[in-house]
């Protein structure tokens, strides 16, 4: 295994942070490339000595000593929480988090002013929020795709006029549409992300590749296939590419290739509204790392959704195997959901950029009943329900509790 | 996924990349230190909180933790979030001048460090005293720590102007999964406070003692479901009542000690509260929410005890 794409086949949570470490932790990772999200990822990582890092724009290999972190130009970088982010893992020891991180110039920011718009759209949504986390990385996409030409960039904190002018014309922009945003004034944030500039390396492209050319890399996947913006199932979605297909484009370029990983958990969970089809409040599961917030609502728990996983399989083009999380979990009988009432496949949208067509689904997806089957062994129930090989399970929080799986052939 | 869980404040942001970054915050510590710094040795020590002219209506604020075992976490969440803490208080009117006092509780009984503490300060100097506390780190699980040579700190040798001023009781804030020794010991007062003359206190006795000029809160995480936990909480129960929170992630202590502090000036109910860490981003709101229930539901417990007319004379207790 040389580089290695790790993506959540389901809504998220899965624990793709847990399994990045695991990687770096048990082969000499060099460094781990973000490929899609922005800081609204919360990847948690727990050491064997209890500490724990919730990683957001680091890669979930920095506790691990010389893992490097490089945001690719597909990640939407937010300055301001990279610095309190940074401060957090120097207080549990690892000072260098940012010498070891580089940074794509082209990638867009995340402003104060993208957030006020964000936050401002999803209060007017009232009871139909969409679910989305409140930083604005959705809001900077939309602006970015809108004004690929005058978004601000990170290269443009190298500039701080340039940077003014763009801050200036973005937050004019949103104020027009949505009126007075509560965000700080210009030079509060040209400051902030010129001191940004200073100390964190931006570099230009062809980074990817030459991290690709110093030894093994972890594309680390944010959110999950099922919230992907074309996809997904309309509107519950995120404005992100959340399949491999970004990390796909990097490795291209750099005429490399990698081995895909999906995670799933034992359970399927949703955090926020929107389709889950095996939803079960019964299952008295909490998550304390996803409590329930305003911007998302509350963490929703549901036994295992093959259906939509195999979709979230089909969809992002299929992996090389699984890594199933929250094994822990399975000392009271969990089912798994191979059949819904009305079909056992969705089926991909012939024409992905037709969300009408995925709005129908969604629709549909919300009053329809699953089936069960109540597995001696989940584990090989998935691997069979999905036809993927189970690599790795996950029996607690750290590093030590995963255990790789003799794959069996098939 | 989750919501933010990093700050996203332009100033914070500003001067932590400003700031040389290098050694780890708790240098002292991770250097291998295994005594006491000077600067927090409590022998011969009292500590104050006192107005200025830049912090006219000083308000006192006494965070001392557990470091031993596992516990050893605690001061390296709290100092993360210490710009979160004060800028929670202060933006939102929850204190106008909080002054906070760090300090750290270990086990007198077989500790090097079984109480240090840091002075009571305006801005992030408080950092500083964090950086030098020793975490004992290993060990722990002994059921029992010195939290009452502690309270017999803060009750007799600390001052406050919003006591001595304005007879408002400061703010203390006890982190620990242990219980407390059933008496102050004369032979650790001489010990570790150099305290002469010293006769044991019943630790009851110290508990009412402390809670004259200090609110006292004891804040307990519960975590890895040990059995003993109940009888630990039952204990702090029984002394302190509903001011023993119960906390299911120790990360959120920093969140739970703001809003405790909202809630007791009555700047905030527990609604409002949880919404402003929302809005600074915390990932905490549902522990906080949790452990704050009953005092939140309480209207704010007796934190405030009648103001003395100005001038007049103030009894000693």
């Amino acid at each position: 295994m040389e580089h290695v794409i790790v993506v959540d086949l389901g809504y998220g949570d899965a624990g793709k942070g847990t399994v990045v470490d695991w990687l770096c932790a048990s082969r000499p990772v060099h460094a781990v490339v973000r490929f899609n999200g922005g800081a609204q990822a919360a990847h948690t990582v727990v050491l064997p000595d209890g500490r724990r890092h919730t990683f957001a724009q680091f890669g979930a290999g920095t506790l691990r000593p010389g893992v490097r972190t490089h945001l690719s130009r597909f990640v939407v970088v937010d300055p301001l929480a990279l610095a309190p982010e940074a401060d957090h893992l120097a207080a549990l020891g690892v000072p260098d988090a940012l010498d070891r991180l580089t940074v794509d110039g082209a990638a867009p920011l995340a402003t104060p002013y993208h957030r006020a718009a964000n936050r401002a759209r999803e209060l007017a949504r009232g009871g139909a929020r969409h679910g989305s986390c409140g930083m604005g990385v959705g809001e900077a996409v939309s602006y970015a795709l809108a004004y690929p030409d005058q978004a601000p960039r990170v290269r443009d904190c190298l500039r701080p006029a340039l940077l003014r002018e763009r801050l200036a014309l973005l937050r004019d922009r949103l104020t027009a549409e949505l009126g007075p945003l509560d965000a700080p004034p210009i030079d509060a944030c040209v400051a902030a992300f010129a001191a940004f500039a200073r100390r964190v390396s931006i570099v230009d492209g062809a980074e990817v590749a030459r991290l690709l050319a110093a030894g093994p890399v972890v594309f680390e996947g944010a959110q999950g296939v099922l919230l992907d913006e074309w996809h997904g199932f309309h509107p519950y979605t995120t404005w992100s590419t959340t399949t491999a297909a970004n990390a796909e484009t990097l490795l291209a370029e750099a005429g490399a290739t990698a081995t895909r990983l999906g995670v799933l958990r034992v359970v399927t969970t949703r955090h926020g509204p929107g389709p889950l089809v095996t939803e079960d409040p019964t299952l008295g599961l909490t998550d304390p790392h996803n409590p329930t917030n305003p911007w998302q609502g509350s963490f929703r728990f549901g036994h295992f959704d093959a259906v939509a996983h195999r979709y979230a399989l089909e969809v992002c083009g299929g992996v090389d195997a699984l890594a199933l999380t929250h094994l822990d979990l399975t000392d009271r009988p969990l089912l798994l959901c191979d059949s819904y009432n009305w079909t056992d496949r969705l089926a991909p949208n012939p024409d992905p950029t037709d969300l009408t067509r995925q709005a129908a689904l969604t629709e549909r997806l919300l009053t329809t009943r699953p089936t069960y089957d109540c597995p001696a062994n989940l584990p090989a129930a998935i691997e069979h329900a999905l036809d993927v090989p189970v690599l790795l399970t996950s029996h607690g929080p750290t590093a030590a509790d995963k255990r790789a799986r003799a794959v069996t052939a098939r | 996924m989750g919501s933010g869980t990093w700050s996203t404040d332009v100033y914070d942001a500003a001067t932590r990349y400003r700031r040389k970054t290098g050694a780890s915050a708790f240098s002292y510590s991770d250097g291998g230190a295994r005594t006491v710094h000077a600067d927090l040795d409590p022998k011969g020590a009292f500590r104050e909180s006192r107005d200025s002219a830049e912090h006219p209506h000083s308000l006192a604020i006494a965070v001392l933790f557990d470091v031993t075992g596992s516990m050893g976490r605690v001061p390296r969440t709290l100092q993360a979030k210490l710009p979160q803490l004060l800028g929670l208080l202060q933006r939102k009117g929850y204190a106008r001048d909080p002054q906070i006092m760090f300090g750290a509780i270990g086990d007198a009984t077989c500790d090097r460090a079984p109480l240090q503490v840091g002075q009571f300060e305006s801005d992030n100097r408080m950092d500083d005293d964090l950086g030098r506390i020793v975490l004992e780190g290993g060990g722990g699980g002994q059921m029992t720590e010195s939290y009452e040579l502690a309270m017999y700190f803060m009750a007799r040798r600390t001052g406050t102007d919003c006591w001595d001023k304005r007879g408002r009781r400061g703010y203390l804030f006890i982190i620990g999964d242990e219980m407390a020794y059933p008496r102050v010991k004369a032979r650790e007062l001489r010990k570790v406070l150099g305290e002469v003359g010293a006769e044991d206190v019943p630790l009851a006795q110290m508990v009412s003692e402390v809670r004259r000029r200090w609110d006292t809160y004891h804040l307990l995480p519960t975590g890895a479901a040990h059995a003993r936990d109940s009888r630990v909480l039952a204990f702090w129960r029984d002394l302190l009542g509903q001011q023993a929170l119960e906390l299911d992630d120790l990360d959120a202590a920093c969140e739970t000690i703001a809003l405790t502090i909202g809630l007791g000036e009555e700047a905030v109910d527990l609604d409002r509260g949880i919404a402003d860490l929302a809005e600074m981003g915390s990932a905490s709101t549902g522990t906080v929410s949790k452990a704050l229930a009953q005092v939140g539901s309480a209207a704010t417990t007796s934190s405030r005890l009648p103001a003395i007319e100005a001038g007049g004379p103030v009894e000693r207790l």
